[in-house]
């Protein structure tokens, strides 16, 4: 038997044992919901190799599953993040209801993952896409909380992507009689240009939604905050990443036809710069941790777009790169939230604060993952950043590298108040019960935390596979020429060596670490933190002295024009007009036989003057 | 052997960048106080401060965080020096730097003040928070000027590597000051604010927030702050005379042009006051970014 | 090495030669006397030229200067920031007032004299005592800094019980953390 049918009957078969047992027995829900991610993905890794496909015809049409380079790359991050997260979710839905739904949701969402990165052929890819919407839909909606607002706002956008998909999928079928993604490719040049536009904007709305691209993120910030924390590592780390996967795969292997620096590119590159900047500002203005992670996400798949927007070899590879260390860093951030939720019940910044000496090993695997968030050597979100910087200035993109540069720096800040509001600062009494999370929770954080510290300094474990799958696309290869195994080299050929700075980062900080650490450790005895140089004063036990409300207010007043626009209430004035609209259809279909009549004969008489026109006879 | 050159080669810079950032910072203070019409403290004033730093005790912690905060900004000063070119032709200072990267200095320069940040959140002093908020808001304004500097001088010079930059102003003949002005302006603008005299010294502001995020960090913590930060100026100091003055070929030389250059915001800041923060960053937003975009045109024509 | 005892006091003399060139400054401007410092520290004195400068928070100071009266409500702040200080510290009783009460010797929301209740190093009398006296009294404390000899705070430190049941007489509720350095 094909072993890519027997994963996915492992996964369906798993969805639907999890779901019934969770109504019997709890361990051995826990215990199939593991069994059914770790199985696949060892299988996967061992027993698919890259190039292997299956061929079937479903109801007359040609269906084909494999996998490719391309795909393996987003594998990785969805089986890996995947199988950490839900250990990392048994952990900590415990004592939920609903559990058994819970997961088989989750089984179906890395399933249709999956699915996507091996679909040869449209029809499938949108099959599986649409089950990626379903049950990520129904994840936002599990806790029951303000579904009206979020979960609709999801809903409408996704459906507006996927109609829209749909539409670039009919078109093309229609064009091509054919619906293997690589016939598109190939037919594409002879398409005329109306068409070759039409079809990459449609499938970049598709793509677009999911990835929260300006102006489609609208959903994001709500559906990440509002998802059980364990799936939003998923759905911020991977989920969002299928929609970079359908941007490149498609985009790019259709624009590349489009020459290089071709307006329909810098869009794409210019929309993800906006989103990049304004991500990033409204992810300073958050109090909730959710809430300014999801910002973040935004922001950071901002980048991505960049990177796949302007296209050229390091360009993609920069945007690959931080793909999947995104999926690292977000996904170890947003279990650390959910850790957090758990054990103090809110996710305020203005509530939680000084939980650094309680929850040690939560604050070590944040500290890491903002490290790599904001792009600070030696972890792997500087090489990402990086390479992005260099073929934005190597492709003559100078105002969109200060664009990004701005808006990385700016996330600085965002890094601070995440770990400000949650770890540092005072320590109050009402938090001293919070234990550390159980080990379940926190030895995934940990791995995920030592895997952007490896990929940071061999940057080549993941480069390799990520040039094999650009080569796939028809890039040159771009090994030997912009990185090594620990060395990066730029357009210009000038260089870092990544190996002796970690050497001298390492030995210089051991030096200090014995020198100041340990020495002054030892000798200097722990005072709380409300022996603080207060003019004087003895603050009181119960009074709170923590900073934490309008912590940026002096640099969003600095940007206050920038952030008066919101597209929020553009959509939502949409919304209402449309809303007028459909008030206006509904009057139209009065319910009396005698109206219906009269339009049917109006419509004749307006189709017999206008019959000319319309059908060009 | 080779590597015990390189090590006493490290060690040699590491105690020039101290010796030289401790004496500038005695000097501002001299000059400071003959500005104001005072005799001022000996040149060397700074040493003693440090060493009495050194000498007092240090009983207490609020964490380990708090320990580790100046910990991280001596590893990123020491660090950063470390790729940062001290002569031209290398000489008694073989670092790393002749595999460095513009860009990623940038980035490594950020390490030890986020570390220092996390150091002064631990301490739960409010006073602290506030600094660093204020801190990282500034440099969310000067950091656009100056890299669009640094991005006009890649464009120019199709480099980003340092060394690359000074090896172009050896063989054009003229300083990058010269040869790019509207990129030395932007930067030298930013660098009123990198360096945080007045009018930007909001983040450590004495009377206003007893001293910011230094506010809980007295004897060897507040030592080990004072002398990495001697060492950072060093090393902008000397990443400033590399990528537009060229460089320098002995130490004479770049003591030399690191004190002119030295001089600008030590000069302005002498006769300013203080701005509030959002002026701060407003400020960066206007000429400054006024001279960057100039600087980005001027490069990309020429 | 350290440990032995003639190196150890070599290292004192360097030490105590540093601490009497570098006095940080923590000027708690408790009564009238405080008006005299900024022109001490500004251009017509410049106590700067010393050594002596600023400090902004008790962590940083060397010495702690109560300028003036010291009302009974504010005795527990400056005991408080002195215990927050960082050995070694030293303490200059300013004016008159610190001495023997001055001109507030019969009031009843003042204390009378500061060494019952802090070890003050140094007084400097005068009401109120001039920049130049001022200066003389940092130059003082220098001194005795240099020959070893202002050990207040381990005066402090030995007979804390003494001081403590100073303090508690003045101070009715008295919630304070333990001083244990
Ligand atoms: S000594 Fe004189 S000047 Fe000083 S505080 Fe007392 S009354 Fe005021």
């Amino acid at each position: 038997m094909e072993m890519i049918y027997l994963i996915f009957i492992i996964f369906l078969g798993g969805a639907v044992a999890t779901y019934l047992l969770g109504k019997i027995n709890g361990v051995l829900r826990d215990i199939t919901f593991l069994a059914t991610l770790i199985v696949p993905a060892v299988l996967f890794y061992t027993q698919v190799s890259i190039g292997q496909t299956v061929d079937f015809s479903m109801s007359g049409m040609n269906l084909q599953w494999g996998i490719t380079d391309f795909g393996y790359i987003f594998a990785y991050i969805v089986l890996g993040l995947g199988v950490l997260a839900g250990i990392y979710a048994v952990a900590a839905m415990k004592g939920k209801e609903n559990l058994g739904f819970f997961y088989s949701n989750y089984i179906l969402s890395i399933m249709a993952m999956m699915g996507i990165l091996f679909s040869r052929d449209l029809v499938s890819f949108f099959i599986f896409w649409e089950i990626m919407t379903w049950s990520s839909y129904l994840m936002v909606v599990f806790s029951g909380k303000d579904v009206q607002k979020v979960g609709i706002k999801y809903f409408i956008f996704s459906a507006v992507g996927a109609y829209a998909m749909l539409m670039a999928i009919v078109t093309t079928y229609s064009l091509t009689g054919s619906m293997m993604i690589d016939s598109l490719v190939t037919a594409y040049p002879g398409f005329d240009f109306s068409m070759q536009l039409l079809i990459p904007i449609l499938l970049l709305i598709g793509f677009g939604v999911k990835s929260a691209m300006m102006p489609l993120h609208v959903w994001a910030s709500g559906s990440y905050s509002h998802a059980p924390m364990a799936y939003t590592a998923v759905f911020s780390g991977a989920l969002s990443k299928m929609g970079i996967y359908g941007m490149i795969i498609v985009i790019v292997s259709l624009v590349s036809q489009i020459p290089e620096g071709h307006w329909f590119r810098e869009v794409i590159a210019w929309l993800g710069g906006i989103t990049a900047v304004g991500g990033t500002l409204w992810a300073v203005a958050q109090d909730d941790a959710k809430k300014l992670l999801a910002y973040s996400s935004v922001a950071q798949l901002g980048y991505i777009i960049v990177g796949v927007g302007v296209g050229t070899p390091l360009a993609m590879l920069a945007a690959l790169f931080m793909a999947v260390m995104h999926g690292l860093f977000k996904g170890t951030l947003f279990m650390a939230v959910g850790a957090i939720e758990k054990q103090t019940g809110t996710t305020n910044f203005t509530e939680v604060t000084g939980l650094i000496r309680k929850m040690p090993l939560t604050f070590l695997a944040s500290l890491m993952s903002i490290i790599a968030l904001a792009g600070i050597p030696p972890l792997g979100g500087f090489i990402g950043k990086w390479m992005l910087y260099e073929s934005l200035v190597g492709s003559d993109h100078y105002m969109l590298v200060i664009v990004v540069f701005f808006s990385s720096t700016a996330a600085f800040l965002y890094c601070y108040k995440f770990l400000f509001g949650f770890f540092l600062g005072q320590e109050e009494p009402e938090w001293a019960h919070v234990k550390e999370a159980p080990a379940m929770m926190v030895v995934p954080m940990i791995i995920m935390a030592i895997g952007s510290f490896i990929l940071g300094v061999f940057p080549g474990l993941i480069l390799n596979p990520i040039d094999a799958g650009l080569q796939e696309l028809g890039y040159a290869s771009t090994q030997g020429r912009y990185w090594e195994m620990s060395m990066l080299f730029n357009e210009w050929g000038d260089k870092v060596v990544l190996q002796p700075i970690l050497y001298t980062i390492i030995a210089v900080f051991v030096f200090f670490f014995v020198f100041v650490v340990a020495k002054n450790f030892k000798k200097t005895r722990y005072v709380s933190t409300k022996d603080i140089s207060s003019s004087g004063e003895i603050p009181k036990a119960h009074e709170n002295l923590t900073f934490s409300r309008g912590f940026f207010q002096p640099f969003l007043r600095a940007v206050e024009p920038l952030m008066k626009h919101q597209i929020d209430p553009l959509y939502t004035g949409f919304g209402r007009g449309m809303e007028a609209i459909f008030d206006f259809v509904r009057r139209i279909y009065t319910g009396n036989g005698q109206t219906y009549a009269l339009y049917a004969i109006i419509f004749a008489v307006l189709l017999l003057i206008f019959k000319n026109q319309l059908f060009g006879l | 052997m080779e590597l015990l050159t390189h090590i006493l080669g490290a060690i040699a810079t590491v105690i020039l960048a101290f010796v030289v950032g401790m004496s500038y910072g005695g000097i501002v203070r001299k000059i400071t106080a003959r500005v104001h019409n005072r005799i001022g403290p000996p040149w060397y004033q700074n040493f003693i401060d440090a060493f009495k730093l050194y000498g007092k005790t240090t009983a207490i912690h609020h964490g380990w965080m708090q320990i580790m905060g100046p910990a991280f900004l001596m590893v990123s000063s020491v660090v950063t020096l470390m790729f940062i070119p001290v002569l031209t032709n290398g000489g008694w200072f073989p670092n790393l730097n002749f595999e460095g990267d513009l860009i990623f200095l940038l980035y490594l320069m950020v390490f030890g003040p986020l570390g220092m940040a996390l150091g002064a959140g631990q301490t739960g002093n409010p006073n602290s928070a506030i600094g660093v908020t204020r801190g990282l808001s500034q440099m969310v304004g000067f950091e656009i000027p100056w890299v669009m500097a640094l991005v006009a001088l890649m464009i120019q010079f199709d480099t980003t590597s340092i060394t690359g930059l000074m090896e172009a102003q050896a063989q054009s003949g003229t300083w990058n000051m010269f040869s790019s002005p509207f990129a030395f302006i932007a930067a030298v603008l930013a660098m009123l604010g990198m360096f945080r005299y007045s009018p930007f010294d909001i983040v450590g502001a004495p009377t206003e927030l007893a001293s910011g995020p230094v506010s809980e960090n007295g004897g060897k913590y507040l030592f080990t702050m004072m002398s990495s930060g001697s060492i950072f100026a060093f090393v902008k100091l000397t990443l400033y005379v590399d990528i537009f003055m060229g460089g320098a070929d002995n130490l004479v030389i770049l003591l030399l042009k690191t004190f002119s250059i030295y001089m600008i915001p030590v000069l302005y800041g002498i006769v300013s006051p203080r701005y509030r923060t959002e002026q701060a960053i407003r400020f960066f937003w206007g000429w400054p970014l006024f001279f960057g975009v100039l600087a980005l045109i001027y490069a990309s024509i020429f | 090495m350290i440990n032995d005892k003639n190196s150890q006091k070599i290292v004192d003399i360097i030490q105590n030669w540093a601490r009497k060139q570098s006095i940080w400054v923590l000027a708690y401007g408790t009564g009238c006397g405080a008006i005299e410092i900024p022109p001490t520290m500004t251009s017509r004195y410049d106590a700067e030229r010393l050594g002596v400068r600023g400090a902004a928070t008790p962590r940083q100071a060397d010495v702690l200067l109560i300028t003036g009266y010291l009302t009974t409500k504010t005795l527990k702040r400056v005991i408080r920031v002195y215990e927050q200080m960082q050995d070694p510290k030293y303490v200059i009783g300013f004016g008159s007032c610190t001495i023997n009460g001055g001109m507030y010797y019969d009031s009843y929301n003042t204390i009378k004299v500061l060494d019952k209740y802090l070890p003050v190093d140094v007084y400097i009398n005068g009401c109120m005592p001039r920049p130049e006296s001022v200066l003389a009294g940092f130059g003082k404390l220098q001194e005795l800094i240099g020959n070893g000899e202002a050990n207040g705070a381990t005066k402090y430190k030995e007979n804390l019980e003494w001081y403590r049941a100073n303090q508690k007489k003045i101070i009715p509720n008295w919630v304070m953390p333990e001083y244990n350095w």
